[in-house]
C-alpha cells in the first residue's frame, strides 16, 4: 500500500447522484463518491457494470442525465460549463487498449500533446521530455522511434502511460490497467502506478476487477454493484468487510448464500 | 393498432433522418472551423494530401485511359457514316471534360478513399484513439477531421483534372491505332465547341463530390459499429451513400451549370 501522506477533507474528485442511462440501459443509478487529493482510489465492479463510464464522467468525456461531477473545485458536469480544455489539462487517462496513436512512433506519441500545447518549447526540450517520461516508465529512450504495432500489450500500457504524464498532470485515471497481462506484467504496470503517486504526487483513479492489482496499489476502494457505490474503505476495511456483494467480489465466489443475500 | 404502428414508424424514420442529416451538417461545421489553422499543420495535410491523392493515381490512370478509349470508340460506333470524323473528338471532349471525369474520379475515390477513410475513424474510434485525442486536450476535428477535408479539397480536383487529361489520351489512343482518326482530325474535333466552361464545370463538380466522400466518409467512421463487422458495415454504407449522392448532387449541379 502507497504511503503518502493524504488530507481527507482535501476533496479532489466529487461525484453526486451520478446517473447515466444508454438508450434503455441504465449504467449508473446513484453514484456518490469522493476522492481526495494525493490518493490513489480504486473502483472494483463486475464488468459492464458502469467502471468505465464514472471515469468518463470524470474527464467529461460523458455528461450525466443527473448529478454533479466536480473536478478541483469545477463543477464540469454543468451545461453551462465549456471550459473541459482547462480541466483535461489536470488530467491524464490511461486506456484500456492503451490507444496509441497506430500511425505515430512512441516518441510521437508522447510529444504530440506536448508539442501542440507548448509552441514554445523548442524540439531539444521536447526530445528532453520524451526521454525522462520514458525513463520514468522504466524504457530507454532508443525506444521511441518503435511503431505501436511493434510493442506487446504491457509495453503498450507504459508507453501510453507515458503519454499520459506528458503533460505533467495532477489526476490520472487508469481504465483496467492490468487488463489482458501476465501476473509479472500486470504487477510492473502496479508498480508504476505507485510510482506516479510517489514521484508525481498525483491524484489517480484506477478501474479495475483485478483484486492483487486493487490491494496492491489502492489507498482506498469503493465498490460499484449495480449502479451505486456500496461501499467505500481502505484495503483492509476491504479484506474484513461484512457486506456480502463485496465480500463475494474479493473473494471471486460465483454464488453468495441465501442468509447474506437476505441481510 | 397497425396504422398507429405505421405512422409511428414513419415518424420514426424522419426523425432518424433529421437527425443523420443534422450531424453530417455538424461534421462540415466543426470541421471548417479549424480551416484557418491549416497553416499550422502542413505535416498532416501533407501526408493526407500523399494518401488520398497520390496513392490514387494507378488505379485513376487504368480507369480513366480505358473510359477514354471506350467512350471515344463507341462514339465513333454511334456516328459512323453520320457525321465528319473530326466530331469523334468533339463527343469525346465533351463527355469527358463535363460528366465522365469528375464522376469517374468520384466514384473510384469514394470506392478508394471514402471507404479508407471510415474504416480508419471507425477503427481509431473502436480502439478509443479518438477518445485519447480528447484527453490529451486535442480536438480529433482538429487534428483528424481538418487535414483530410482539406487533402480531399485539393487532391480531387487535381485527380479529376489528371483523369481528364487521361481519358483523352486514351481517347487519342484508340483513334491512332483503332479508328484510323489521325492525330489532327481528334485534336480539331476536340477544339470545336469547346468551351471553358467545360472545364471549370467539371472542376467545381470535383469540388463537391470531395466533400460529399470526406463528410459521409467520417461520419460512417464516426457511427460505426463495434468490431470488425460494424467497421465493415460502415465503409460499405460509405460507398453507397458516397455513390448515391454524388449522382444526385450531378444531376442538380448539371441543371444549375448548364441551364
Amino acid at each position: 500500500m502507497p504511503n503518502v501522506k493524504i488530507n481527507p477533507d482535501d476533496v479532489m474528485i466529487e461525484l453526486r447522484g451520478l446517473k447515466k442511462s444508454f438508450g434503455r440501459q441504465d449504467v449508473l443509478l446513484d453514484v456518490n463518491l469522493d476522492i481526495r487529493r494525493g490518493e490513489t482510489m480504486v473502483i472494483i465492479g463486475q464488468s459492464g457494470g458502469g467502471k468505465s463510464v464514472i471515469l468518463k464522467h470524470m474527464i467529461g468525456l460523458l455528461q450525466p442525465d443527473h448529478g454533479t461531477v466536480t473536478v478541483d473545485g469545477v463543477t464540469i458536469s454543468s451545461p453551462d460549463f465549456f471550459d473541459t480544455h482547462t480541466i483535461r489539462r489536470k488530467m491524464g487517462m490511461l486506456f484500456q487498449m492503451g490507444a496509441l496513436f497506430d500511425s505515430m512512433d512512441t516518441g510521437e506519441n508522447i510529444a504530440f500533446a506536448l508539442r501542440e500545447h507548448h509552441p514554445e518549447l523548442s524540439e531539444k526540450q521536447i526530445q528532453e521530455t520524451v526521454t525522462e517520461k520514458l525513463k520514468m516508465i522504466n524504457l530507454v529512450p532508443e525506444f521511441r522511434t518503435k511503431m505501436p504495432s511493434e510493442l506487446s500489450g504491457g509495453m503498450r500500457k507504459r508507453v501510453a502511460l507515458a503519454r499520459a504524464i506528458a503533460l505533467n498532470p495532477e489526476i490520472l485515471l487508469y481504465d483496467e490497467p492490468t487488463t489482458g497481462l501476465d501476473p509479472i506484467t500486470s504487477d510492473v504496470i502496479n508498480d508504476l502506478i505507485l510510482d506516479m503517486q510517489s514521484k508525481l504526487g498525483v491524484t489517480s483513479v484506477v478501474v479495475t476487477h483485478d483484486m492483487v492489482s486493487a490491494f496492491k496499489v489502492a489507498d482506498r476502494i469503493a465498490m460499484l454493484y449495480k449502479g451505486r457505490i456500496i461501499e467505500v474503505g481502505t484495503v483492509e476495511e476491504i479484506k474484513n468487510t461484512t457486506n456480502p456483494f463485496v465480500h463475494q467480489f474479493i473473494t471471486g465466489q460465483r454464488k453468495i448464500s441465501v442468509e447474506e443475500e437476505q441481510n | 393498432m397497425i396504422l398507429r404502428n405505421f405512422i409511428a414508424w414513419i415518424g420514426k424514420l424522419i426523425i432518424t433522418g433529421i437527425e443523420n442529416v443534422g450531424e453530417v451538417v455538424m461534421i462540415f461545421i466543426r470541421t471548417l472551423r479549424y480551416v484557418p489553422h491549416a497553416y499550422k499543420h502542413p505535416n498532416l495535410i501533407v501526408k493526407q494530401m500523399v494518401e488520398i491523392g497520390v496513392s490514387s493515381i494507378p488505379l485513376l490512370f487504368v480507369t480513366s485511359i480505358f473510359t477514354g478509349m471506350v467512350a471515344t470508340i463507341q462514339a465513333e460506333f454511334q456516328f459512323r457514316d453520320l457525321v465528319a470524323d473530326k466530331f469523334v473528338g468533339t463527343a469525346a471532349c465533351k463527355m469527358i471534360l463535363i460528366e465522365l471525369g469528375p464522376i469517374l474520379s468520384a466514384l473510384v475515390l469514394a470506392g478508394r478513399v471514402g471507404s479508407a477513410l471510415a474504416a480508419e475513424i471507425g477503427s481509431m474510434r473502436e480502439k478509443e484513439e479518438l477518445d485519447a485525442y480528447t484527453v490529451l486536450g486535442l480536438d480529433p476535428y482538429r487534428y483528424l477531421a481538418m487535414p483530410r477535408f482539406l487533402a480531399f479539397m485539393t487532391m480531387v480536383p487535381c485527380l479529376t483534372i489528371i483523369s481528364n487529361c487521361l481519358a483523352l489520351i486514351g481517347g487519342w489512343i484508340v483513334c491512332v491505332l483503332a479508328l484510323d482518326i489521325t492525330t489532327y482530325t481528334y485534336y480539331t474535333g476536340m477544339q470545336y465547341l469547346f468551351q471553358t466552361m467545360d472545364l471549370f464545370a467539371g472542376v467545381i463538380k470535383s469540388f463537391i463530390f470531395g466533400t460529399i466522400i470526406f463528410v459521409l466518409g467520417f461520419y460512417h467512421g464516426l457511427n460505426a459499429g463495434a468490431g470488425a463487422r460494424g467497421v465493415g458495415v460502415a465503409t460499405m454504407n460509405v460507398v453507397v451513400a458516397s455513390c448515391l449522392m454524388i449522382l444526385i448532387a450531378d444531376f442538380f449541379m448539371a441543371a444549375l451549370l448548364f441551364q
